[in-house]
């Protein structure tokens, strides 16, 4: 099953061949990681999300009115459960996410080599706003156009290019310092 | 300022990496869907534990009681509807006069699909379950299908599915937008018949 295409999977598994399903998570799970742990922060949350996208894909299976784009499919529902995910976090560690970060900070003056200017990368990334992390993501790191990434978010292509933009901003103003030392 | 600078261009070279989910990810995927009943065999637990936002607007009421009174007084409408540029549907659903018994009441689906060669009825009221016996539409000619079967009294959402894959809202009724999954149902109100 592991060369047929995703309709085929999908039909597969709505007639009850359970087994199959993982076939699917084979697929995507290394992918959309990716994207939950950036939009996340965190390996745990990031697992926890995407577990949860493929448990309510499987349950809505039936709901899934193009089984050839099951991965976009997804993808929505994980970039639901991450934003759901995202707000209940920021709701409990909003008041001393900031002293985090500014600890972590401290303890990093000279980051100069490849792996510290990639913890840089990460720790200015969660110091986005969660709706311009989320633009910038799709934009840069999943390669999206602007139209699917309205699709994919409800959101109008001009408030996407805004929220890009002020990622951009945010990002250099975080990083040039690290970028060019 | 230009968005595809160089440093962007680094930073999302960075970010592409692959990030691996640990050793044990797909067997706790894996044993999750285990737990949940296998789709062909759907039925009451999916009705019970299915999330169900029901976002409707204002408008979209006034549309659905509109509707309703339209069926009330004329049986039947019709209407069109596009559908991969290839197949003309055809639908709509009415309540009879009789009510078979309380609380449930018998609402007849219909729905004009020429190209199909299956048609079923889902819905809260039967679990979104395409394979629900009760729900099964008849062929009667013409293209047209139809099932009447026991709905509950209250507000529901529901589709019909043609050829077990493809999901068609009814273009008589109001929709209402499932916030999970961003897809479009359609909207009924039964109630008790006098």
């Amino acid at each position: 099953m592991e060369g047929s295409s995703d309709a085929v999977i999908v039909a597969r598994v709505l007639r009850g061949d359970v087994e199959v399903f993982r076939v699917l998570v084979e697929r995507y799970r290394d992918r959309y990681a990716r994207y939950a742990f950036h939009m996340l922060g965190n390996r745990e949350d990031a697992e926890e999300a995407l577990q949860d996208a493929f448990t309510r894909a499987y349950r809505s299976l039936a709901r899934c009115e193009d089984p050839e784009r099951f991965g976009a499919w997804l993808f929505r529902i994980l970039l639901n459960r991450c934003r759901t995910m995202g707000a209940r976090r920021g709701r409990r560690a909003r008041t001393f996410v900031v002293d985090e970060v500014a600890l972590l900070e401290a303890a990093e003056e000279h980051p100069a080599e490849q792996a510290a200017w990639r913890e840089e990368i990460d720790r200015a990334l969660q110091r986005l706003r969660a709706d311009q992390r989320e633009a910038f993501l799709l934009k840069y790191v999943e390669d999206l156009g602007y139209d699917e990434m309205s699709l994919l978010t409800g959101v109008g292509v001009s408030a996407l290019k805004m929220r890009v933009m002020r990622a951009c901003e945010r990002l250099r103003e975080l990083l040039s310092e690290v970028h060019n030392a | 300022m230009r968005e595809d600078d160089s440093m962007m261009r680094e930073i999302a070279k960075e970010l592409r990496g692959a990030v691996p989910v640990s050793a044990s990810f797909d067997a706790r995927v894996m044993a999750n869907v285990r737990r949940l009943p296998r789709h062909s065999r759907f039925g009451l637990w999916s009705r019970l534990t299915t999330p169900r936002t029901v976002t409707v607007t204002p408008l979209s009421w006034g549309l659905l009681a509109a509707s309703l009174v339209l069926f009330a007084s004329l049986g039947a409408v019709h209407a069109t509807v596009d559908l991969n540029r290839t197949s003309k549907l055809f639908t709509n659903a009415f309540f009879p006069t009789t009510a078979a018994s309380k609380p449930d009441q018998r609402v007849q689906f219909v729905l004009v699909a020429p190209d199909a060669k299956k048609v079923s009825v889902v819905g809260d009221f039967n679990g979104w379950d395409a394979s629900h016996v009760s729900f099964q539409a008849q062929h009667r000619g013409g293209g047209v299908w139809s099932v009447t079967a026991p709905v509950p009294i209250g507000h529901h959402r529901y589709s019909f599915v043609v050829d077990d894959s493809l999901w068609v809202v009814d273009p008589t009724a109001p929709r209402v937008v499932d916030n999970d999954y961003g897809m479009a149902n359609s909207a009924i109100v039964v109630e008790e018949q006098k």
